[in-house]
């Protein structure tokens, strides 16, 4: 069996808040519909959507939503991630 | 004129270089992994290597220049070190054995940066008798182009791996900081004046492909 590699911090956020990002904004967003998503632990999940509720990444920590903080973080994660793999590196946080 | 010229060309390098660490910084950043650390820092001692440089061409023969000239030369190889550091333990799981050497490998780096300018500047420069500066400079710049060849080589496999058009800049820009230093061997070979124009021509080639491919991944709109 393929060991999965181990995702560090900025990976699991970006993780979640593409599961918010891709929900229809009339759905409500339920936690453990992100747990499964991402496959995070649950007690860990709500640790880190406070997380990401006091970095102003989301809005509502019980049906998150994604700020406009939220959306520049995905955004510049993905071109960070294009970045390393232009220049050639590996990024061990990749599963 | 002809100093003021190469004044001129390696103040362009060392700000494009300056230009390039804002972006080389950001896979370490967000990441938070310190093997990344050696591409800021590689692009940071090249960019002070190439203004020592324009600095002992502007002095001439002021007895600065000549400790200068010996900065230089360490300067730019232990940018290549870093560079090369940072490709070698990027594609590799730190294991605790491997993060040890890696943690070695970087002190002893940081260790040896430290020592070279204590025994290059005053008052230990005295103690120690520093070699023929030419025959330094031509045997340090093979080492940099065996380094700039491994980093070459290793994003050329990264993009022979999964082909891809955008990655294929990496390995282009290494290659022509490769030949940029193999120039210079030929220019304190034979001071002739193509080879320096190809140094010249060459590192800054190389170092434009950076910054475009750079601008190009930051700048896009949305996901690059």
């Amino acid at each position: 069996m393929k060991k999965l590699a181990r995702r560090d911090k900025m990976k699991i956020y970006r993780d979640i808040l593409s599961v918010i990002q891709s929900t229809e904004k009339n759905e409500k967003i339920i936690l453990t519909r992100i747990q499964q998503k991402t496959n995070v632990p649950f007690d860990r999940l709500k640790a880190y959507i406070s997380e990401l509720g006091e970095l102003g990444l989301i809005q509502n920590e019980s049906s998150p939503r994604l700020t406009e903080k939220g959306q520049q973080y995905l955004s510049e994660y993905e071109k960070v991630r294009e970045f390393m793999k232009r220049m050639g590196l590996a990024y061990q946080g990749e599963s | 004129m002809a100093s003021t010229a190469l004044v001129i060309l390696e103040l362009v390098s060392a700000a494009i270089s300056f230009i390039l660490v804002r972006f080389m910084v950001k896979p370490y950043l967000w990441s938070n992994d310190s093997r990344y650390v050696g591409l800021p820092i590689g692009f940071t001692f090249l960019g002070v290597s190439y203004l020592f440089m324009g600095l002992t061409f502007y002095l001439k023969a002021d007895p600065l220049a000549d400790e200068l000239k010996w900065v230089q030369l360490f300067t730019e190889v232990y940018a290549f070190a870093f560079l090369a550091m940072t490709y070698y333990f990027s594609g590799r799981e730190l294991r605790p054995r491997r993060r040890l050497l890696w943690q070695f490998v970087f002190s002893a780096l940081i260790l040896a940066v430290i020592v070279t300018y204590f025994v290059i500047f005053e008052p230990f420069s005295s103690r120690f008798a520093l070699p023929n500066y030419n025959l330094a400079d031509r045997y340090i710049s093979v080492f940099d182009i065996i380094l700039a060849t491994y980093v070459s080589l290793y994003t050329l496999r990264s993009h022979v791996s999964k082909p891809d058009a955008k990655t294929i800049y990496a390995p282009l820009g290494y290659i022509f900081l490769a030949f940029g230093e193999y120039s210079s061997i030929i220019w304190s070979l034979d001071s002739s004046f193509s080879a320096l124009v190809g140094e010249y021509v060459i590192r800054l080639a190389g170092l434009s492909i950076f910054l475009f491919m750079s601008y190009q991944t930051f700048s896009a709109r949305g996901p690059a």
